[in-house]
Order: structure tokens, then C-alpha cells, then sequence
């Protein structure tokens, strides 16, 4: 079964590669991108052919939890993210004096498997233990590998994480036995979906589950461990992070929300609507306040986020497409733009914006490269973000159109703090050279064309992606408008 | 009507007996030959207790009715005898160990621990409450003793003090209530309890049997160290010395919770709905103020101590639902909770140096010094947490599903947010081992601690992803 090998080879991978502590980091690093590239082979080998393979198999009888595995457009959409991604964070990590490289991308392929089981797990009680085991590699990620503040950045993280989700146990508990006492007694999704909204506490068990999601995407206000621990975290952390952590928390608003909580989410759409808007501007903001590219890019991505559930919070088939569209685009862009931030730091040695200037004169290729990826992430024409953004806009604007008109301008907030940082490092007068300024060699830039195809191929051609989502959302939506 | 044992019996009751022998040749040579126990106790008291593990293997159940009435034979009996005699396992492992570290006589306390082990058995099989209370003062009277082995240890003093002082207060308690239940139905019978409680009519004798149980409940509660009665518990968990320490961590509260099973389980299952929200009203303050106080300590033994304390609170969880899987959950939680609380005091044992024990310091950086060490004692961390993928999260998501399925909707609420608590205290261990300034403390690895660790690490990873496993084993057919 392909799935099972899906699911299974990162597991593996990540075992081997705990074990073989005595290669070297580059050996470690060639053998661990070749791994992390499998999923992405198995998933283009069967393409069109994923969307209803499921496998069951019962793990432990004894608490009727079934190991069932399932793939639906939505999963697939962020199953291709996570096997694009990984071996690009994977690429992204220096192998010159890594300490205890066997374990760093050991964790990097154990975080991948676990999150093709999350984002493929049919069976609620199985979903919640991946969502939360896949906090373990990223904790030891930060913590390990981090910067100076990495140890309370992390615990810090993983501590907001476990409070956001304490509850949720109790929550698919508590389903689990109004499932019980219509006879079926099950974790599995499909049927709980059929009993969630006529429990008599509905409104608390949404809650429960909203907030666990809303602290890891993050939600406004629920971000307060963000800003440390993208800083912290070291440039593959950070892009696993902000391109694929955040994304779990996107997939369970559309996987519990829009499939067990469809009246709730409706009902409460003007206040989750409101944090998402106000988190939009908030991260703009702050991002534009700062110094520090690799904050400002964290702030960015809180924003951009944060767009995404608007999307999601928008009863509306075209802002939930918009929505599932722009997870896999923000998660491209972001993992473009953190990749070519850490090989700015390599470089200048710094992340403080002010300090050197005019690079363009020096490092051409990477400032070219650059600011292609600021372009996409401010939505210009062309690129994956402007048909995403579009969508969400205009899916809102059937709505809320003056609130549409509002949000419109954060896209103008983006360009002004994605450009001030461009023009700060790149543009003005050139600071003195020094030697450790490097242009890319063609083995990054060979990282960066995948991204740059990707990010053209959606901004250009998206119809065969948005078909691919449609699928999905579409009838579920019918079905309870 | 029997009137005499014959050798099936004898074979049935074998574990206690081989334990007993070996225990009595470990004080023999003690007392003949010093040099001789110094070399071979911990050898001789290893064999003993792997002996006995073969005797309760092959042991045939007894139907002698001379047996019958003190001692179960059943297969719940069996899977707690087992149970203590890998705990004794671990525990002799890990006293070889130490006694690498520290100069002391040796035999007597291989004596204590087997004596111990058999009050433990008698515990795990008991029929009627004498032999429970039997089996309780065999453990306790041992440990009293066993807590201040290190004689010269000031702490050691202070803490057996103190435990002997409360232990028989607790004793006196739990035999006053046998006294009151014996008077309320004239049986100290577990098989005749139930029919004779339906029986009582007057309100008196309903009342003289309740407040014995609640006596009964006291003096088991002692020994589980549950909030308020867990007082004696940090003190002595500090003073004793590292072995002792992980043995009353594990050995008694497993005890404890046996003895629970037996009366609990089996002779009074829901009862009175009373005494199951009684219990509830225990954990509440156990999660609450154990899972606080941990918050602040920094030498390790006292941890553990406070740690144990929370755990117990969810060890009850079962007993306050009493459904049909309270049993599975309270045995998958118990062996657990055992493994992973033996990993890490076989990590402790290499840092143990000085009667203080190991403080939180010493561990910093660990794992730089020795990633091995550090990746065990975290896995067993994160599985006393409960945090997701390890053992410890089915353990806790089945005592939840069990209280949850009973209705106790408030118990799984504070559960679930005090594991947010310990996640944090626990984690801030991990915290300091991943910290990159190196302590100045080497490890001193010793084989036999090495090998509790090695079993509890390989036994907490199978768990951890095949549960099932233990599932099946605690069916108990």
C-alpha cells in the first residue's frame, strides 16, 4: 500500500539516521535529503490516483482507536508542501561545524513523517497524537541547534503549545462517548461529524479545539511565543516552522472546523474574522517596525497567516479555496524567503538591518533572487500569492466589502516593509566590501529554482492546482449552506 | 476439607518461599562470614529474586483450602507477583550499583529488600485483610529500616524517624478499620465483603462499616503518599539513599495501589457511591498542590517525590470510575509509570556521590557529556509527562478515557491542565541536560544500573509504539 510507504519511510529514514552518529554532517546531509525526497516521488508516482486511498488497521482495540490513514484533495494539498519543503530545510542547513548532525536531520525526517500522519489521520484520536508529538523534533530543533536565547524561546513554545492543546484530549474524549451512546463508540472523523453538532456541548468542544489550533498557527492574539522562537530557531527551524507548522494549525480550522463544527464556525465568523484582520495588520506592523530582517520576516509570516484565516473564517467557497490555495503559496514563499535570509546572515554575519548597505554591488545573483521572493510575498502580479490573496479578497468582498477595502491596504503595508528591508540591505550606498562576501554558487542557486518555478507555475497557470482543491470544500459547503 | 499442605502447595506458594529462604541465607552469611556478603550478597539476592521469578512462572494455582482463605491464586496475583519481582530486580540492580559508589554492609540489605519484595507479594495476593496487613508492616517494618541503611547519613536518620513515626500511625489507622469493618460484619474475609455489606440493616452497623473503610482508605492512602496524607513522602524520599529511594518510589506505590486493587476492585467493587466521590475529592488537592510544589524543587530525589505524588493522583482516577476497564488502565499506567520512573533513577545512580544526591545543576549540560544518558532519562521525562508519542500518553489518555467514561468530567479537566504544569517541569530537566555549558560532573557508569536503564529505555520504546502489547498482557483472562 503506497500510503502505509508514505507514511512509513520517514520514520524510517529518521531511525537510520539517529543511528549512524559516526558520518560525517555532509555525508548525513546528502543521505537525509535523498530520504526526505521519497515522499515527494511516491506522491508524483501515483498522482491523481491519492484521492480516496485510505488504509485501517486497528492499532489498539482496547481504547477503539484504528490506525486510519486517509487522503482527500484537502490532505493532498499539504502533503505535497510538506514533501517540497522538507528537503529544502533540509538544503538549508550548514553542514560546516554542525554539532550532532545525525540528530538534527534525524528530527527533521521524524517531523516530516509525523506530519504526512497528521495530515492524512482519519481517526480523531490518532490526529490529535500526531498534532501534538510533532512539537518533540521542533522543540529538540530550537534547543539544540538555536541562537543564544534558544533555550527559552523553546521551552517557551513548546509550553504555549501543550496549554493551547491541554484540553483537547478531553474534548475528543468527550466525543468519543456522545459517539458511544449513539451506538458507535468510535474516533473515527466521518461519524463523529454526523453527531458533533447535536451534543449539549458543542459550543465548549469547538472552543477547545478553535483555541488549540488558533495558538499554532498562530491566531491573533495567540502568537506571543512566535516572534522568540522563529528568532531563535536556526534557518531550517525556522522554515519548518513558519512553512509547515503553521500550516497544521490552518488544516485542523479546515478539518475540525469546517467538518465537526460547520454551525460554529459560521456562527463565530465576525469574531474570528476580526483577530484574523487585526492579525494581519498587527504582524504588518510590527514587521514594519523592525530592525532585524529575520524578525521582520517572522512578523510577515504572522501576517500573511493570518490572511490565510480570513480566508478561512469566511463562509464561502472561493475564500476557502483562496485559503487552501495560499497555505501551499505562503508555505513556498516563506520557505523562499528564510532560505535567503539565512544565506544573507551567512554572509554579512548579522541580522540587524542597519549596518550594511548597498549589497546589490557585491552579491547581485543573491539580491536578483531576493527580491523576486519579496515580490511574490507582496502578491505582484505573476506570482502565487496575487491569484491566493485575490481569492480570499475576493471571496470577502461578497461579504464585507468595505472590510474587504481594508484589507486591501495591508497589501500595501506588505510591499512598504518587504521593500524598506530590500532597499536598506541592497539599494543604498554601498558600505565597505568585505571577504566574506560571497555571490550564491550555482548549488544554491539550484536550491532556489525549484522554488521559482513553483511560485511562477502558480502565479501563472494556477487551474490545474485550484481543481485539485476544489474538489473537496466545495461539496461540504453545499451540503450545509 | 483439607487438613495439611501437600507439595503442590508448597510449588504454589514457591516466589514467597524461595524469597524467604534466600532472605534468611543472605542474613546467615552476614552473620559468619563479612567478607563473603561483602562479594556475593548482590549476586546471591539477583539469583534469588530471578529464582522466584521461575517459581511464580510455573507456580499451579492452589485449591487447598488451608491457602485459600489468605491467599489468591489467581492470574491477577500472578501479574503483580511478577511485577514486584522485577521491581526487587531493579532494585538489587541498582543498590549493586550504588554500593560500587558508597562503602556499607551489604547482606542486611539485600535481607530488607527481599523482605520487602515478600511483603509486597503478600500484598499483591491477598485474600483477606490480615494477610494485607500482614503484607503492609512486612514492606513497611523493611523500609524503616532500609531507609536509614546509610547510617552515617544525618538526612537518613532524620527521614526513618519520621517515616517510622507516621508509617505506624498509618498502621494503626488502617488496622483500627479492619477492627471496625470485623465488628460491622464479623469477617475480615475479601470474598464475603460484599455479600455481608448488603446485608447490614441497621444504621449503626452501617456506619461502623463505612467508617472503616474510610480508616482503611487513610492507611492505604499513606502508603500511595496521596495528598493530605503524603507528607512523609518528600522528606524521606530525600533522605534515603538513591536504591531505597527508587524502590519506594516504585515498589510501594504499586504496593499501595495492589492493596487498592484487592479491596477496591475485587472485594468491594462500587460499593457506595460515597467512597468513589470521596476519592474524587483526594485527587483534586493531590494534582493541584503536587504539581505546584514540584515546581520549585532542584534536588532530585524530592522531585521524584512530588512528582510520584501527582502521578498517584492519576493512579486513582480508576478507582473513582470503577468501570469494567478501570483494572487494564491502572495496570497499563502502574508498569508505565515503574519503567519510566527506574530509567531515570538509573541515570541518578551515576551522579550519585554524596549524601546530598544529585541536585538539578549536576545535569546541566549533560548532553554534551553523553548524549546516550541524556536521550534516556529524557525519554523517560517526556513519558512521566505524558507528552505524545511516548507510553505515557496512552497511559494517561486511558485513565482519562476511564474517569471520563464515568462521568468524572471535572477530574479529566484539572488532569489535563495540570499536565500543562508538569509538561514544564519536566521539560525544564530536558532543558538543562540540552543546556551547552558543561557541569563539571562525570557519570560513573556502572554496569548493573546500566542495565536498569538499558531495560527501562527498551521497554518504555516498545510501548511507546506498540501498546498494544501491554494491552494484551493485562487482560488478565
Amino acid at each position: 500500500m503506497q500510503l502505509m510507504l508514505l507514511f512509513i519511510i520517514p520514520f524510517i529514514a529518521s531511525l537510520v539516521l539517529f543511528i549512524l552518529f559516526f558520518a560525517s554532517a555532509r555525508q548525513l546531509k546528502i543521505l537525509s535529503f535523498i530520504f526526505s525526497l521519497a515522499p515527494l516521488f511516491i506522491l508524483l508516482s501515483r498522482h491523481g490516483h491519492w484521492v480516496g486511498s485510505n488504509i485501517v488497521y486497528p492499532w489498539l482495540p482496547v481504547l477503539s482507536i484504528n490506525f486510519h490513514l486517509a487522503v482527500d484533495s484537502l490532505s493532498l494539498i499539504f502533503l505535497y508542501l510538506t514533501a517540497i519543503v522538507t528537503p529544502i530545510s533540509i538544503l538549508a542547513v550548514r553542514s560546516q561545524g554542525l554539532i550532532l548532525p545525525h540528530l538534527l536531520f534525524g528530527f527533521i525526517l521524524l517531523l516530516q513523517g509525523l506530519l504526512i500522519g497528521f495530515f492524512t489521520a482519519h481517526d480523531l484520536a490518532i490526529f490529535v497524537l500526531f498534532f501534538e508529538a510533532m512539537l518533540l523534533p521542533l522543540y529538540f530543533i530550537i534547543n539544540l541547534w538555536g541562537g543564544p536565547q534558544r533555550q527559552s524561546a523553546s521551552l517557551e513554545f513548546l509550553i504555549y503549545m501543550i496549554a493551547g492543546s491541554a484540553l483537547m484530549i478531553a474534548a475528543v474524549l468527550f466525543l468519543y462517548f456522545a459517539s458511544a451512546s449513539n451506538g458507535m463508540g468510535t474516533f473515527n472523523m466521518d461519524a463523529l461529524a454526523k453527531i458533533s453538532s447535536s451534543t449539549p456541548f458543542t459550543l465548549l468542544l469547538g472552543a477547545i479545539f478553535a483555541l488549540a489550533f488558533a495558538v499554532k498557527t498562530p491566531l491573533f492574539p495567540f502568537h506571543a511565543w512566535l516572534p522568540n522562537a522563529y528568532y531563535q530557531a536556526p534557518v531550517a527551524g525556522t522554515i519548518l516552522l513558519s512553512a509547515l507548522l503553521s500550516k497544521a494549525g490552518i488544516y485542523g480550522f479546515l478539518r475540525i472546523g469546517v467538518g465537526l463544527f460547520p454551525e460554529l464556525l459560521q456562527a463565530w465568523s465576525p469574531l474570528l474574522l476580526g483577530l484574523a484582520i487585526a492579525g494581519v495588520f498587527y504582524g504588518g506592523l510590527a514587521a514594519w517596525a523592525e530592525n532585524d530582517f529575520k524578525k521582520l520576516l517572522a512578523y510577515s509570516s504572522f501576517s500573511h497567516v493570518n490572511f490565510i484565516l480570513v480566508g478561512v473564517f469566511i463562509w464561502n467557497q472561493t475564500a476557502h479555496t483562496g485559503a487552501i490555495l495560499q497555505s501551499l503559496n505562503h508555505g513556498l514563499t516563506i520557505t523562499a524567503l528564510f532560505l535567503v535570509a539565512g544565506w544573507l546572515e551567512e554572509r554579512i554575519g548579522t541580522t540587524k538591518i542597519q549596518h550594511v548597505s548597498g549589497l546589490a554591488h557585491f552579491l547581485p545573483r543573491l539580491c536578483w533572487i531576493t527580491l523576486f521572493f519579496v515580490l511574490a510575498n507582496v502578491a505582484l502580479p505573476g506570482t502565487n500569492n496575487f491569484i491566493g490573496e485575490l481569492l480570499i479578497l475576493f471571496g470577502l468582498f461578497g461579504q464585507h466589502p468595505w472590510l474587504t477595502g481594508f484589507l486591501g491596504l495591508t497589501v500595501i503595508l506588505s510591499v512598504m516593509y518587504m521593500l524598506h528591508w530590500m532597499q536598506k540591505v541592497y539599494f543604498e550606498k554601498p558600505t565597505f566590501f568585505q571577504n566574506a562576501w560571497v555571490d550564491l554558487k550555482a548549488k544554491e542557486i539550484l536550491i532556489a529554482l525549484p522554488l521559482i518555478a513553483l511560485i511562477l507555475w502558480i502565479g501563472i497557470y494556477p487551474t490545474p492546482v485550484l481543481k485539485e482543491i476544489q474538489k473537496t470544500p466545495t461539496e461540504k459547503i453545499a451540503l450545509k449552506n | 476439607m483439607d487438613v495439611m499442605l501437600n507439595l503442590t502447595d508448597f510449588a504454589s506458594m514457591s516466589p514467597l518461599l524461595i524469597l524467604l529462604g534466600g532472605a534468611l541465607l543472605l542474613l546467615l552469611i552476614e552473620s559468619f562470614n563479612l567478607q563473603a556478603a561483602k562479594k556475593f550478597s548482590s549476586t546471591i539476592a539477583t539469583i534469588v529474586i530471578l529464582l522466584a521469578m521461575g517459581g511464580a512462572y510455573y507456580a499451579p494455582p492452589s485449591h487447598n483450602t488451608l491457602l485459600t482463605p489468605w491467599l489468591k491464586f489467581d492470574a491477577l496475583s500472578q501479574f503483580f507477583t511478577f511485577f514486584f519481582l522485577f521491581i526487587g530486580l531493579a532494585a538489587a540492580l541498582l543498590a549493586a550499583s550504588f554500593f560500587q559508589h558508597f562503602d556499607a554492609t551489604r547482606g542486611e540489605y539485600y535481607f530488607l529488600l527481599l523482605s520487602a519484595l515478600f511483603g509486597l507479594i503478600l500484598i499483591g495476593a491477598a485474600a483477606d485483610f490480615l494477610t494485607l496487613f500482614l503484607g503492609i508492616e512486612t514492606l513497611a517494618l523493611s523500609l524503616y529500616a532500609l531507609c536509614c541503611y546509610m547510617k552515617s547519613w544525618e538526612i537518613s536518620r532524620e527521614a526513618s524517624l519520621k517515616y517510622f513515626l507516621m508509617g505506624s500511625m498509618a498502621a494503626a489507622f488502617l488496622l483500627y478499620g479492619i477492627a471496625l469493618i470485623y465488628g460491622a460484619t464479623g469477617t475480615t474475609q475479601f470474598k464475603d465483603l460484599l455479600k455481608t455489606y448488603a446485608a447490614l440493616s441497621t444504621p449503626q452497623t452501617k456506619a461502623l462499616f463505612i467508617g472503616g473503610i474510610a480508616l482503611v482508605t487513610l492507611g492505604l492512602a499513606f502508603e500511595a503518599a496521596i495528598v493530605p496524607f503524603h507528607l512523609w513522602a518528600p522528606d524521606v524520599y530525600y533522605g534515603a539513599s538513591n536504591p531505597v529511594t527508587a524502590f519506594m518510589a516504585v515498589g510501594t506505590k504499586v504496593g499501595a495501589f495492589a492493596a487498592f486493587v484487592r479491596v477496591f476492585f475485587e472485594a468491594l467493587p462500587n460499593f457506595n457511591i460515597l467512597w468513589n466521590e470521596g476519592i474524587a475529592l483526594l485527587i483534586y488537592p493531590t494534582l493541584i498542590y503536587a504539581n505546584i510544589v514540584a515546581l520549585r524543587q532542584i534536588q532530585l530525589r524530592r522531585f521524584f517525590a512530588y512528582s510520584g505524588i501527582s502521578q498517584a493522583g492519576f493512579l486513582l482516577m480508576p478507582f473513582v470510575s470503577g468501570t469494567p476497564d478501570a483494572l487494564s488502565a491502572l495496570l497499563f499506567y502502574l508498569v508505565v509509570y515503574s519503567l519510566a520512573t527506574f530509567g531515570c533513577f538509573a541515570i541518578l545512580t551515576f551522579f550519585d556521590q554524596n549524601e546530598e544526591g544529585v541536585l538539578m545543576h549536576h545535569l546541566n549540560g549533560l548532553f554534551q557529556r553523553s548524549p546516550l544518558l541524556a536521550g534516556i532519562f529524557s525519554l523517560c521525562l517526556l513519558t512521566l509527562a505524558g507528552i505524545p508519542p511516548t507510553a505515557g500518553f496512552f497511559a494517561k489518555f486511558f485513565v482519562f478515557k476511564v474517569a471520563f467514561q464515568a462521568g468524572y468530567y471535572g477530574l479529566v479537566i484539572v488532569g489535563l491542565l495540570t499536565t500543562i504544569l508538569s509538561a514544564y517541569y519536566y521539560l525544564r530537566i530536558i532543558a538543562l541536560m540540552l543546556a551547552k555549558n558543561p557541569g563539571e560532573e562525570k557519570p560513573i557508569m556502572t554496569w548493573p544500573a546500566a542495565l536498569v536503564g538499558a531495560f527501562s529505555f527498551i521497554g518504555v520504546l516498545l510501548l511507546s509504539f506498540y501498546p498494544n502489547f501491554l494491552f494484551e498482557l493485562i487482560k488478565l483472562g
